[in-house]
């Protein structure tokens, strides 16, 4: 247990190494989702539709697409120099290595979250008060799940044509789930209904992280594996 | 040309030739059975009163959903079959299921906003199976364009796979979410399309049609689906 | 408001399509049978 978390972070350290030193795909994942709310902000008319009404949405689609266009670089960078061949000659499980890649891609997006999230407030201009705590354990719960998800398609989208277009395509309609639960409860945390309302959305993430996690980790020695 | 086909002929396996020559007859016996259905719905059984003619879309449009339903379960099933045994043909018939899952979807796509339109006043609404079923026609286009994006059997059949099973453990998510939206937003009031027991004439051809379109049709699509996959493989293998 | 609502432009459209889906994919599946 010990040895298999060692593995894991291991293999997560290596990602954000590599991230911290090029830091090209986190400052281009960023750039990308200021811009969804910057364009989002334009995309409403401000006379008819309030910040509030609109904000939910803005935030949990900024989200959701920053999420997938970072996933792809997670395996595209192992199937550089065929990287990947090393990785899984290295004699640990596979379940070790997915998980590694996970955790990596879970950093990556939280990151990007952590910065969208303060802008969101900025640019939508929304008190949130109380409700900031139960908004972001909305973003982790929903992230958790999708990333699990995203990081399986990804490890055999790379290795297709049309990687960019046939990760999103297979991965939005799994995020239907978070982000229709996402936005109802947030909208609902910045009317100011006290987080006890939405208990239950926050147990549909739960279990929605518990299926695609282990699923997910079934699932990836069929992809690798020959 | 004649002696081109001819050798392809001569030199294609009887395996594959031999189903989809069965798949093309289950198929014209399947579409005899649509004309007997549609003689059926438009001719013989009464006009429902209060929602006129538009009500006989039902007659089409319930079997080509269940229809695409069960093509993309099938589809499910069979990946996980594939990724346990790995067995090409399980992959061939996945393949087939989910293309013709396509093209029932594609029908019952196109035939319930057209009667959603008279009886609900709308074209289209949030409504839990609406919106499941097309998520689920919108992955599987998504499924397809990953099967034709690779190259290599092998991999081909293993990726998809693991998109057919993910898809079968997403169905609950989405229903359930889908559901839990619609109890906070409630809907907008329109014709509810409440289901009173059908009269026997009606209930009689519903059933035609369900059988009609779950055996000849599916069974003749898939089967010649599947032989032309089946002669890709003997054709790779070669 | 005594008969059926006059919608049979719809029934018929419905039909159509049904009919031109079954019938062009039958038609595609025999074609690429032919085209080896």
């Amino acid at each position: 247990m010990a040895e298999l978390l060692r593995v894991v972070l291991a293999i997560a350290a290596k990602d954000a190494r590599v991230e911290l030193r090029s830091r090209t795909s986190l400052l281009s994942a960023l750039a990308f989702a200021g811009l969804v709310l910057v364009i989002f902000n334009f995309a409403r008319d401000a006379t008819a539709v309030s910040a509030a009404t609109i904000g939910p949405s803005a935030l949990w689609v900024t989200v959701a697409f920053a999420g997938t266009i970072a996933l792809n670089r997670s395996f595209a960078m192992e199937e550089r120099n065929a990287a990947i061949e090393q990785l899984l000659l290295a004699p640990v499980s596979r379940g070790a290595i997915f998980l590694g890649k996970y955790l990596g891609n879970l950093a990556f997006v939280l990151v990007v979250e952590a910065v969208a999230l303060p802008l969101f407030v900025i640019f939508f201009n929304l008190p949130l008060g109380g409700a900031i705590g139960a908004i972001m354990a909305l973003l982790l719960l929903a992230t958790v799940g999708f990333v699990a998800v995203g990081t399986l398609f990804a490890s055999f989208s790379v290795r297709t044509r049309f990687a960019d277009l046939v990760l999103p395509v297979l991965l939005l309609p799994f995020l239907l789930p978070p982000v229709l639960v996402g936005v109802q409860a947030t909208g609902r945390l910045l009317a100011g209904r006290p987080p006890g309302e939405i208990v239950g959305w926050f147990r549909f993430l739960a279990f929605y992280d518990v299926a695609f996690v282990v699923t997910a980790l079934l699932l990836f020695p069929s992809v690798v594996d020959e | 040309m004649t002696d081109a086909a001819l050798g392809s002929m001569a030199a294609a396996p009887p395996a594959s030739a031999r189903l989809i020559r069965r798949g093309l007859v289950i198929t014209v016996i399947g579409l005899v059975g649509l004309g007997l259905v549609y003689y059926l719905a438009l001719v013989v059984t009464p006009t429902e009163r209060w929602q006129g003619l538009a009500q006989k879309i039902l007659y089409v449009h319930a079997p080509a959903a269940t229809t695409t339903l069960v093509s993309f379960l099938l589809t499910g099933i069979a990946s996980v079959a594939y990724l346990w045994l790995k067995d090409p043909r399980i992959d061939a018939f996945a393949e087939s299921s989910a293309e013709v899952g396509l093209a029932f979807g594609a029908m019952m796509l196109t035939t319930g906003p057209i009667w959603a339109k008279p009886i609900w006043g709308a074209w289209w609404q949030w409504e839990p199976r609406l919106t499941l079923t097309l998520l689920l026609v919108l992955l599987f286009i998504g499924y397809r364009a990953l099967r034709s994006a690779i190259d290599d059997p092998e991999e081909r059949g293993r990726y998809s796979a693991v998109v057919g099973v993910m898809a079968l453990v997403l169905v609950p998510f989405v229903h359930l979410s889908v559901y839990l939206f619609r109890t906070i937003h409630p809907q907008p009031v329109v014709l509810k399309p409440s289901e009173p027991t059908l009269p026997w004439e009606m209930l009689r051809t519903l059933l035609v049609s369900w059988a009609v379109f779950h055996l000849p049709l599916y069974i003749g699509f898939v089967t010649t689906r599947y032989g032309l996959a089946r002669r890709a493989q003997e054709e790779a293998a070669s | 408001m005594n008969g059926p609502p006059d919608n049979g432009a719809y029934m018929v459209a419905a039909y159509v399509v049904i009919a031109v889906v079954a019938v062009s994919y039958a038609v595609s599946l025999w074609r690429r049978s032919r085209r080896p």
